[in-house]
């Protein structure tokens, strides 16, 4: 059976049919929304997947959903809408609590005028977060990203990063916008870097940092740019400054010693080994296939060994996600982590 | 304060202070807190990675037994209580952080062996000189635990590390067996190293009350004498004594509930803005309130304060025995287990704005919230004639279904112009579907980090009990003015007189 994303409605009505959809649902059902989320992507078929993503989420944070598949170079213009909401039980009285969801598919002229066609459907006075599933393309348009509060995209799906991470850096210094920017691969990496700052919560490790001499990452294959972050958010962090790209990136450190970067492709977790060596001790995150663990340990002449299991959450786009939308906040590090390893894209 | 330099790691991870490595031991180990909240908590804030990796915790106890018995035991209950599954690989490198250490509390030898045990873990673990004691106990054990930590030298911290102490409430019994702890725990620890808990401070939704007050410029505005009738502060509970018949019974509703949690949600609702988000001018604003609370002593206490005790009726439409019917509690005891009273803030903002605070055991419903009425609109166009409005009343559930919800008055549809009351209703559950952690989470981990924020000083404390003593001191003149109520029932006709003196109705939860 073909997938449709809902009811069929007038897109000047969606207002209206919405309302008759909680009309008809009885009282049982609460409406709840903390976020407008709008998800943008070009790709056929992009309606059923994305209805998916926000079916697993939505349960955990509300919102009004807007997705939108759209064909920008497609001839003339077209515009068709549905509705439909996802709910959940919840409580103890078995209450169901429901998510909106808008679904917008676009060509041509529809499908470059977002602004009038789309964000005038937002649940008005909450934030836009808008998940931008396709490339960016230059011009970067100051007045569509305006209206967005947090910007999301997945930085490991593109086949051009330099560019890309280039027209980001665009967008995050346009003036009239105060757009965060939220790459989910930035939040992938997010608990391989807690991780390991963990190691170096005590006095013992704290030292260490400073006479790091060799950085060994494996990730998954197309998990690059995750593998590559990491790289940038360390070199950040410990002032190393990258002196020459290949198969080995070498790195100067603040005291002018040589840092070498290494990245193995491997099956597995996005990540599943980093480890950090000094000429004395041996720090590393590892996560074998399969495991919901990541095992922390330090070893070295002059430290008490470390090893520790903490969890490692699940690796799927929308558990990502949601852990995203969860944290909130600004990513001070995330451009600083991208202009570190520009390079070496 | 933290002692380590800052790990470049932490920027940008976590907006909270990170936790430093040390030794936890646990007085009471084999207690009911230890099992019900305190291990759990600690299991969940391990395998989130939260907690220091060098961290040990020894649990104090008299009770013979091995650390392997007491890794079995505790894992059974975290098993139970903890909030999220136990993960086999993870609870076993956790309870390889444990140890069980037998020692009556008044043996001097027990705490040597202590020490010896905690600069192993130094070595070994790297708990870097910092030692965290929790005195999980009954208060009437901590002179004796104090006293030998001081003997033993154990609760001053080597140089470059600390040593703290958290203490368990009930602190004290009246003001003077407060100032007796407070001078006891002082002399052992300065006040910086010690950390009160009072739990609800760490309920997420205590926690949001200044949230909700100082970071929406429209309720501040309106937080005050011109604008606000009365405020209603309730915990109600259907349970009964449920096996704590000894301490309740000796306690009561106003030293169990008043002293401490109600009058901490109180002055978080009347505080003045705090001059900065640090632990000392939050406590300093909250010490304000209670300093500018109108004593309750002598007659007014019987005007403005009214004691009652459930008898047997029905919780959920099942017979329950009354309170002097419950195992333990002596049948002539006239220890109260409701409490409804008034009382003033005199102070600009507050004049003139009763308080009601309630608190009560087999109730119909249980929950804890605050409710603040607003003053009517004036008598003019739609207030005019026999119909008067409904107030609007905006209440903050502290728990269950943590949320807030504000009544506002609405045009119902129609040719003719009726107004009818209408709700605006934010439940955290629906929004936030994230699963909110345990109270004992958050103030372990702050304990840990040096954040004494959702931790009582001193001189809350003891201004809570000047408050509280005055009440209890005139009971003690007279026993005739207790009221009963059937269990099941919202409490006594003496509880509805005193708000009805003020034009008040309690509130149907």
């Amino acid at each position: 059976m073909s997938f449709t994303p809902g009811i069929p409605v007038p897109i000047g009505a969606i207002e209206r049919e919405l309302g008759r959809l909680w009309e008809e649902s009885g009282e049982s059902k609460t409406r709840a929304s903390m976020i407008n989320l709008a998800i943008y992507n070009e790709k056929e078929g992009s309606l059923e997947r994305n209805s998916a993503i926000i079916n697993g989420i939505a349960g955990d944070h509300a919102m009004r959903a807007i997705l939108i598949q759209a064909d920008p170079k497609a001839e003339g213009s077209n515009a068709e809408a549905w509705i439909t909401m996802h709910c959940y039980v919840r409580g103890a009285q078995g209450g169901q609590v429901c998510s909106e969801q808008v679904a917008f598919q676009l060509e041509g002229q529809a499908a470059r005028s977002l602004q009038s066609v789309v964000f005038s459907h937002l649940d008005s006075d909450l934030p836009l977060a808008l998940w931008w599933q396709a490339d960016f393309h230059p011009p970067i348009d100051g007045k569509l990203w305006r209206w967005v509060d947090r910007l999301l995209f997945d930085s490991r799906h593109w086949k051009n990063p330099k560019e890309q991470f280039d027209l980001v850096g665009q967008i995050a210094g346009l003036a009239e916008t105060r757009t965060v920017l939220c790459d989910l691969n930035w939040a992938r990496s997010l608990p391989v870097r807690q991780a390991l700052a963990g190691i170096f919560d005590t006095p013992g490790t704290l030292p260490e940092l400073q006479l790091i001499e060799s950085l060994h990452l494996d990730h998954a294959p197309s998990h690059r740019t995750t593998a590559l972050l990491l790289v940038g958010w360390l070199a950040d962090r410990l002032g190393w400054k990258l002196t020459a790209t290949g198969d080995h990136a070498h790195f100067l450190d603040s005291k002018g010693k040589t840092v070498t970067a290494t990245l193995k492709e491997t099956e597995g977790a996005s990540i599943s080994r980093l480890r950090l060596t000094s000429e004395s001790s041996t720090f590393e995150v590892a996560r074998e296939i399969g495991s919901d663990l990541y095992v922390t340990t330090a070893e070295g002449k002059a430290l008490l060994p470390v090893n520790r299991m903490v969890r490692a959450p699940k690796e799927e786009t929308k558990e990502i996600l949601l852990a995203e939308l969860a944290r909130g906040g600004r990513h001070p590090l995330y451009m600083k982590a991208v202009k570190a390893i520009h390079d070496l894209l | 304060m933290s002692i380590l330099p800052a790990n470049p790691l932490r920027e940008g991870i976590a907006n909270r202070l990170s936790p430093e490595p040390c030794t936890l031991v646990i007085f009471g180990a084999t207690g009911d807190l230890t099992h019900r909240k305190l291990i759990p908590a600690l299991y969940n804030l391990a395998a989130e990675g939260a907690l220091p990796p060098a961290i040990t915790i020894i649990g104090f106890a008299r009770r013979e037994k091995s650390t392997e018995q007491f890794r079995k035991e505790l894992e059974e209950a975290t098993r139970k209580f903890s909030r999220t599954p136990v993960n086999d690989e993870l609870w076993e490198q956790f309870a390889s952080s444990i140890i069980y250490h037998q020692s009556p509390f008044d043996d001097a030898a027990g705490y040597a062996s202590l020490a010896k045990e905690m600069e192993e873990a130094d070595r070994q673990r790297g708990t870097a000189g910092n030692r965290l004691y929790y005195l999980a106990v009954a208060p009437d054990q901590f002179p004796v635990i104090l006293s030998h930590l001081r003997e033993s030298r154990l609760s001053t911290a080597a140089a470059g590390s600390w040593a703290r102490v958290i203490v368990e409430k009930p602190f004290g019994k009246d003001l003077k067996s407060a100032q007796l702890l407070n001078s006891l725990v002082s002399e052992v620890f300065p006040e910086r190293d010690t950390y009160r808990i009072d739990h609800y401070l760490g309920k997420e939704t205590a926690q949001n009350i200044m949230v909700m007050r100082f970071a929406n410029s429209i309720f501040e505005s309106i937080w005050d004498n011109n604008h606000i009738s009365h405020v209603q502060i309730t915990a109600a509970e259907p349970l009964g004594v449920e096996g704590r018949a000894g301490y309740y019974d000796t306690s009561g509703a106003m030293r169990d509930m008043i002293q401490n949690h109600l009058l901490q949600l109180l002055t978080l609702t009347a505080m003045e803005p705090p001059t900065s988000l640090s632990a000392d001018a939050i406590r300093d604003e909250k010490v304000k309130v209670l300093r500018s609370l109108r004593p309750l002593c002598g007659e007014d206490v019987f005007k403005h304060v009214v004691r009652a005790q459930y008898t047997a009726g029905l919780i959920n439409g099942q017979a329950v025995p009354g309170y002097r019917e419950a195992d333990g509690v002596p049948k002539d005891s006239t220890t109260e287990t409701y409490v409804a009273l008034q009382v003033n803030i005199d102070n600009w903002r507050w004049a003139g704005v009763p308080f009601f605070i309630r608190t009560a055991k087999r109730m119909p419903k249980g929950g804890t919230e605050i409710a603040i009425t607003f003053k009517g609109v004036p008598r003019v166009l739609f207030n005019q004639g026999s119909e008067v409005l409904d107030e609007n009343v905006l209440v903050i559930r502290i728990q269950p279904d943590e949320g807030v919800s504000l009544r506002m008055s609405a045009k119902m549809p129609g040719s003719s112009l009726r107004i009818e009351p209408v709700k605006m209703d934010f439940h955290y559950g629906t929004s936030f579907g994230k699963a909110t952690p345990e109270a004992y989470e958050r103030l372990l981990l702050d304990a840990m980090s040096g954040d004494a924020t959702l931790f009582a000083r001193r001189d809350e404390v003891e201004e809570a009990w000047t408050f509280v003593d005055g009440i209890e001191d005139a009971w003690k003149t007279r026993s005739d003015d207790l009221a009963f109520h059937t269990a099941g029932s919202w409490g006594p006709a003496e509880a509805a007189d005193l708000a009805a003196r003020h034009g008040v109705t309690w509130r149907r939860m």
